[in-house]
């Protein structure tokens, strides 16, 4: 073969060949480029900002929530914290080793820490401590550029100055759910409101988040601050609480199961609300351990429920008011008949007792009201009827929510006929009445509502909304009741009688200060049933009794008694008699505020004798 | 004058102007991108890696206009000399290599360290087509004219892949069976050839090392291990498709400032160059590779000699399966095999035996008629 072949076609072939598949495999790579760089180009745009751009959400400064004077119930306070994104920490054991080092924690807190970030997705930051000392957390930050993926935050953690007696009311933050999240959107930050107005005005306290842009590279550290929108901070809220007539009313139902509302009678924003017993605000906002957790809500006394308005009662004689309004509103009787009580009433087979087991002697409406005398409105009932009696307890707003701007609120119940058909299945009995007219039987309704229905008996007849927040200036609509004026003056004397004259149920907690008086009714309303043996024998007192076998014990009233202002219901469960133990309780509470309000000089004599005479 | 031997006086040197220009400036060109890429990479800095780069590229330019000066028996003389030489000095690694990385692959000299199986590609290369050249043609698929290449092939592969270092190993291989399919060895053989690797890929797979086995699981789904060894893919391919169309600028590139790409100066250099520059860029740099091939290929169908064509042809094969394999496996094509992207990575040997590789294709198309013996 001719040593310079020239006309190789075996290597021109094989060239043509090669150079074919390599032409070809050009071609799949600017193909690859192409789907790369132009098809999916704002694909991988986003996934590398996703790389550079480390976007985290500042939560905005909750607002502060304050009683109507602006004495802070709930504040803010830096909460120093420690986060850590697992996934840009190279050997978490190691970091974790040396945060034990330079924190000086406890095998058992690194253990919890661990399980936290075990918790959740690797690319979440964790928050592993909080509420660190400042010298801890100076400590943190001196050692940081030795440790990675772990960040110094000052956070934002909420404080409650005065953690037991408004614990209802302000309710407390903590870790959301996904209830929360359907409930209000997403959510910015670790904590949520749980409870109470926290809760009810997340939005407005919540504010608007912000939002910060850093650039990281690719083990996680920031290069550069590239945008920050520090978000809007929430709005503080005025609650209508006054945090003094509070902490005095939480002080005072100390020992007690039950719950003390005062309300405005004619704006209905209300001055004080306290349930009790209480818990600690702040010990709930920290976080509670489940031992912990479970010895509240298992409490027998409830501490956790809200009774102003979660509580159902029977209003027992307090409800007596209304009663005797319906008969007079169609003359069912005349304020002046007297009604003999023997302190027996018998019907049907049945007896019905008056509390005075001597009885009471011939009563008018205004001594029934007074003296609280069983028998005259066990009479009463009988003429009225539940029609009547259920209709005005409707108007005055049993049975149903008041409107009060919490969420929970429980309506309560009215029976009538046809509730008792729905219910019961079975007819109503005349017996049944006679139950209802003093507040037992069916009747149940929250402190709240008893509170509504005082101011509406000292107001002349206008049923108003509660409210705690002070959100917007224009007071709630009232309802018009349409009861007349004469008939009200009626009712009214007889609660100015109960706690001002020797005879009246409450008089042991009369009050004056500066000329102002307090009226009101008692209530006692029997939990279990005496049998006909006791009443022979001599009833129990509720001294020998169980605890929860105890009477309820219910005031409500108003102050000043001429010119009235302020409403209040005070309902202690198996207190007792209303007028030992729920009337006491009131006067003081009254007494407190009066001080407060009531900086008019002492009226004269005169004045007062006058209305004495009026009453 | 494409036929006629170019060369100055007895002595002297051969001007530049004889020399092929566009091969020349191509591969210039491409060295001065890789001295870009890698002053982008450093954040604007020529320092640490481009200055370097630049310096090597002034060497190599040397060393390649340097070879392009000698005569063609010369080079025809050297070959198998060379091949033995290199072929020591991968023993010579076997036994005294420095270990770096898990690997066995440099040879430290006292004064500069090498990378003896980067020269074995160029040397294989020089060395088949110098037994090509007096292979007679009927005898090329004949048994012992099949053995001595695979002997050739095979036994340098081996110890590469001994170091170990599959990728390298496998492009050596590569390039010397281009050679032998260039040198017209019956297709019977590849097809076979091709049928028995495939075959043997379940028994191969035993003998990968763990980590071998991981980057070819990883490659078929990157997801598998998004921050471990699927990291580099995933990354790289983020980095070329946010480039776009004319990409986010030199040392703008987020992807390789914010240190996200791995082998940022070494294998995966062309992700950087393809965030910077864009579609246009990248596609310009693919371009620049196809037409320096295509212009190796014509050069080598030109030419006379069968030590010629085959050097400039297998040259020019090895140069384009470096090219498609890395640019594959940065765009996600292939798996990730520690193969470097010619002329623009860093690492000095790699640019050196390209350049020395350019040298000789200037030679031989400066002398098509020379003469050499059968």
């Amino acid at each position: 073969m001719a040593l310079y072949d020239t006309e190789e076609q075996g290597f021109s072939r094989r060239l043509v060949l090669l150079g074919g598949l390599q032409a070809g495999l050009f071609t799949v790579l600017a193909g690859r480029l192409q789907f790369l760089q132009i098809a999916r180009s704002d694909v991988y745009a986003t996934l590398a900002e996703a790389n550079r751009v480390n976007i985290s959400q500042i939560s905005a400064i909750r607002g502060r929530i304050t009683d109507r004077n602006g004495k802070l119930l709930a504040d803010n306070d830096r909460n120093f914290q420690i986060r850590m994104v697992p996934e840009r920490v190279a050997d978490i054991d190691a970091t974790l080793r040396d945060l034990a080092h330079i924190l000086k924690l406890s095998p058992a807190e690194v253990f919890n820490i661990r399980r936290k970030i075990a918790r959740g997705p690797s690319f979440k930051p964790v928050v592993i401590l909080e509420d660190l000392s400042w010298d801890d957390f100076s400590r943190f930050n001196l050692d940081l550029p030795y440790l990675s993926g772990v960040e110094p935050v000052v956070g934002q953690k909420r404080v409650y100055p005065d953690a037991h007696s408004v614990a209802h009311l302000v309710g407390f933050v903590g870790a959301k759910t996904r209830e929360d999240l359907q409930r209000v959107g997403r959510i910015v930050g670790d904590n949520v409101g749980r409870s109470g107005v926290e809760r009810d005005y997340e939005n407005d306290l919540r504010g608007t988040p912000g939002v910060r842009h850093v650039e990281v590279n690719a083990v996680g550290r920031t290069v550069r601050e590239l945008q920050s929108d520090p978000g809007e901070k929430g709005r503080d809220l005025s609650l209508s609480i006054d945090l003094d007539l509070q902490k005095y009313a939480n002080e005072r139902l100390k020992g007690h199961s039950g719950s003390v509302v005062v309300m405005d009678i004619h704006s209905g924003e209300l001055v004080s609300m306290v349930s009790a017993p209480s818990f600690d605000l702040n010990m709930l906002s920290r976080g509670i351990d489940v031992t912990e957790w479970e010895k509240l809500v298992d409490h027998e006394r409830k501490p956790l429920v809200n009774k102003s308005m979660r509580g159902l009662y029977a209003p027992g004689s307090t409800f007596k008011m209304l009663v005797a309004l319906a008969a007079l509103e169609d003359k069912l009787i005349e304020p002046d008949e007297r009604i003999d009580c023997t302190g027996v009433f018998g019907f049907a087979n049945e007896e019905f007792h008056c509390w005075r087991s001597e009885g009471h002697g011939e009563m008018n409406m205004v001594d029934a009201l007074e003296r609280s005398c069983d028998t005259y409105f066990y009479h009463l009932a009988l003429r009225v009827g539940i029609n009547r009696i259920e209709a005005m307890a409707k108007r005055f707003g049993f049975g149903e929510v008041t409107g009060i701007d919490l969420d929970g609120e429980k309506g309560g119940t009215v029976p009538g006929r046809d509730w008792k058909r729905a219910n019961y299945d079975s007819g109503w009995r005349s017996g049944e009445t006679i139950i209802t007219a003093i507040g037992q039987g069916y009747l149940l309704t929250t402190p709240l509502q008893l509170a509504v229905m005082t101011a509406s008996l000292a107001n002349g007849g206008k049923l108003v909304t509660p409210r705690i927040t002070r959100i917007t200036e224009a007071e709630a609509p009232a309802t018009e009741l349409a009861l007349k004026p004469e008939h009200l003056a009626v009712v009214q004397r007889g609660m100015y009688r109960a706690v001002n004259r020797p005879d009246g149920t409450a008089y042991g907690s009369s009050l004056l200060i500066n000329g102002a008086r307090m009226s009101g009714k008692t209530g006692t309303v029997q939990v279990r049933r005496i049998s006909k043996d006791e009443r022979l024998n001599g009833v129990i007192p509720n001294s020998k009794l169980d605890w929860h076998l105890r009477d309820h014990s219910l005031f409500v009233g108003y102050v000043p008694h001429n010119k009235p202002r302020y409403a209040v219901s005070v309902v202690i469960e198996h207190g007792g008699g209303g007028a030992q133990v729920a009337a006491p309780i009131a006067r003081d509470i009254m007494v407190q505020l009066l001080r407060k309000t009531q900086a008019e000089p002492e009226r004269e004599l005169a004045a007062e004798q006058a209305d004495e005479a009026r009453l | 004058m494409s036929y006629q031997a170019r060369s100055g006086r007895l002595g002297q040197l051969v001007s530049l102007n004889l020399l092929h220009a566009p091969l020349m400036v191509i591969s210039i060109l491409l060295g001065l991108v890789g001295v870009m890429v890698l002053y982008s990479v450093a954040g604007g800095d020529f320092a640490p890696w481009a200055w370097r780069h630049a310096v090597r590229l002034a060497v190599g330019f040397l060393l390649m206009y340097a070879i392009a000066n000698l005569d063609l028996r010369t080079l025809f003389n050297l070959a198998y000399p060379i091949f033995g030489g290199i072929f020591l000095l991968l023993v010579a690694v076997e036994v005294f290599g420095d270990t770096n990385m898990g690997a066995q692959r440099w040879l430290d000299l006292g004064f500069v360290t090498i990378q003896p199986s980067e020269f074995m590609r160029f040397a294989l290369i020089m060395a088949l087509a110098r037994y090509y050249h007096t292979l007679h043609r009927d005898d090329v698929s004949q048994p012992f004219g099949l053995l001595v290449p695979l002997a050739m092939i095979g036994v340098p592969s081996l110890l590469v892949l001994g170091q170990p270092d599959l990728g390298t190993a496998l492009m050596l291989a590569a390039s010397g069976l281009g050679v032998v399919f260039l040198a017209g060895v019956s297709m019977r053989y590849f097809i076979g050839g091709i049928i028995a690797a495939v075959a043997a890929v379940p028994v191969g797979w035993n003998y990968l090392r763990d980590y071998q086995k991981e980057r070819v699981l990883v490659f078929l789904d990157p997801e598998r291990d998004p921050l471990g060894a699927g990291y580099h893919i995933i990354q790289s391919k983020i980095g070329i498709g946010s480039g776009g169309l004319f990409g986010k600028g030199l040392a703008q590139g987020t992807q390789s400032q914010l240190k996200f790409l791995p082998e940022r100066h070494t294998d995966f250099v062309f992700a950087i160059y393809a965030e910077e520059l864009g579609f246009v860029g990248s596609f310009l740099l693919i371009f620049m590779f196809a037409l320096l091939i295509f212009l190796m290929f014509s050069i080598a169908n030109q030419m006379r000699h069968r030590f010629s064509q085959l050097m400039i042809a297998g040259f020019g094969f090895a140069l384009s399966i470096y090219v498609i394999v890395n640019l594959a496996m940065v765009m996600g094509l292939a798996p990730v095999v520690g193969v470097p992207l010619p002329f623009i990575s860093y690492g000095g040997t790699s640019l050196l035996t390209f350049m020395a590789g350019i040298g000789v294709i200037l030679a031989m198309e400066r002398q098509p008629l020379a003469d050499l013996p059968k």
